[in-house]
């Protein structure tokens, strides 16, 4: 090999130990000399570009990195914070709609539903427990009073009436409980004068403030209920 | 299950933890002869290292992880170019040593050799460094900077001309520069 590659060769890499400039410095020792000589350029170029780093540079570094995981984990926990939270919102809205909203379109069906709903808690032997003065006192949240009792008031309690706040009586009937209704006056449900099915009958007056139903089975005069409620009742407004 | 997923969380952590003990002087200095300029070098160390955790599972042999982490600050550095036209600063010296009253022999003759190497074109000193200092072979040099090895072993052989020839040129003011 001509001086010139060789020299290339070195230049390139002192250290190369390719087989032809190995031999070429078992032949000649000058080789050999300069090939030796770069290497130690080498070793104080090394030392020349072993600039010092900057103190303390690896433990920033460790630092940095904590924080910024650190950080990451927190974006992460806010992002699942932040969906449970919408997961909740949704959740309560949609409860408040299922309960607000009405599954019924008239008076007349919810009614029905309700007191078979409600079928089960009241029974024609039980004891007429209210008093005239306590419904009446319940009635003031219609702005309605009674002069005189309807009837054995078994129970008198307010109720959900599809949302409403309503008064929920039943009297002692012929053969079963009569249920009424004294609810607010609302557009959500159509006015339905009578209705009925298989079991029950019911009829509605509308007044003034609220509309009163009453609920009853087949062997019930309603008409005689209605009067009665009708003669009985006085608006205070 | 979560306490698997700490688990991995904390090996990741004493692995970055030792690469970054390992790696991070041969990274500031590579990032020193790259830009020359120790706070730059800085921000891209940290910048690099940055990376490298969040990319940490796709490094699968330790053995590579010097040239995985050059391969990230080369493209981290490249970015700063397309972010920002940076002026290239011109070498300065007062960056490397300061207290010039306490120089050795030694620090005097570094202080000169760095100098000659900053003034080599980048395309030279790039590979030069990546020899001398990462100790890496043609081949290496050539994969990491995508070139074909002759051409890095034309650049190294006059990389280490130049420097031949700078020394030749001083060698009897050596030392006393700046003197």
């Amino acid at each position: 090999m001509d001086d010139l590659q060789y020299r290339r060769s070195i230049y390139a890499d002192p250290t190369c130990q390719e087989k032809y400039v190995v031999a070429a410095q078992q032949a000649d020792p000058a080789k050999k000399e300069f090939a030796q000589e770069l290497q130690q350029l080498d070793a104080r170029l090394k030392q020349a570009m072993k600039v010092p780093v900057p103190d303390g540079l690896c433990e920033k570094l460790i630092l940095r990195q904590t924080l910024a995981s650190h950080q990451q984990k927190k974006r992460k926990s806010r992002v699942h914070l932040a969906l449970a939270a919408s997961i909740v919102i949704i959740a309560g809205l949609v409860v408040s709609y299922l309960q607000f909203s009405s599954s019924y379109t008239n008076l007349g069906d919810y009614a029905l539903a309700h007191v078979y709903h409600e079928q089960e808690d009241f029974s024609n032997h039980d004891k007429a427990q209210v008093s005239l003065a306590s419904l009446n006192q319940k009635m003031t949240t219609f702005n309605g009073n009674f002069n005189q009792s309807l009837g054995q008031l078994i129970s008198a309690h307010y109720c959900r009436f599809d949302g409403m706040k309503s008064l929920h009586l039943v009297f002692k009937g012929i053969t079963d409980t009569v249920t009424v209704f004294v609810v607010p006056k609302n557009e959500q449900l159509s006015f339905s004068e009578n209705f009925s099915d298989s079991k029950l009958q019911g009829e509605s007056i509308g007044f003034k403030n609220a509309n009163i139903i009453v609920v009853a089975d087949k062997n019930e005069s309603l008409s005689k209920w209605q009067r009665a409620i009708s003669d009985n009742i006085i608006w205070s407004v | 299950m979560p306490s698997q997923v700490s688990n991995n969380m904390a090996t990741k952590q004493v692995r970055y933890e030792a690469l970054v003990k390992a790696l991070h002087a041969d990274l500031y200095r590579y990032a020193y002869w790259l830009t020359h300029d120790k706070q730059v070098s800085e921000d891209l160390v940290q910048e690099t290292f940055l990376r490298a955790w969040r990319a940490l599972d796709s490094l699968k042999d330790e053995k590579a992880a010097k040239s995985w982490l050059i391969t990230i600050l080369r493209r981290e550095n490249a970015r700063r170019f397309e972010r920002k036209r940076f002026d290239m600063s011109e070498y300065e010296e007062a960056n490397v040593i300061d207290g010039k009253s306490t120089s050795t022999e030694q620090e005097l003759e570094n202080h000169w050799l760095r100098e000659k190497i900053a003034q080599l074109p980048p395309e030279y000193s790039e590979p030069l460094v990546l020899q001398i200092l990462g100790g890496y072979s043609g081949e290496d040099i050539a994969s990491m900077l995508k070139l074909n090895k002759n051409t890095v072993m034309t650049r190294l052989f006059r990389a280490r001309n130049q420097l031949k020839e700078a020394l030749n040129e001083e060698p009897v003011t050596r030392g006393q520069y700046n003197g």
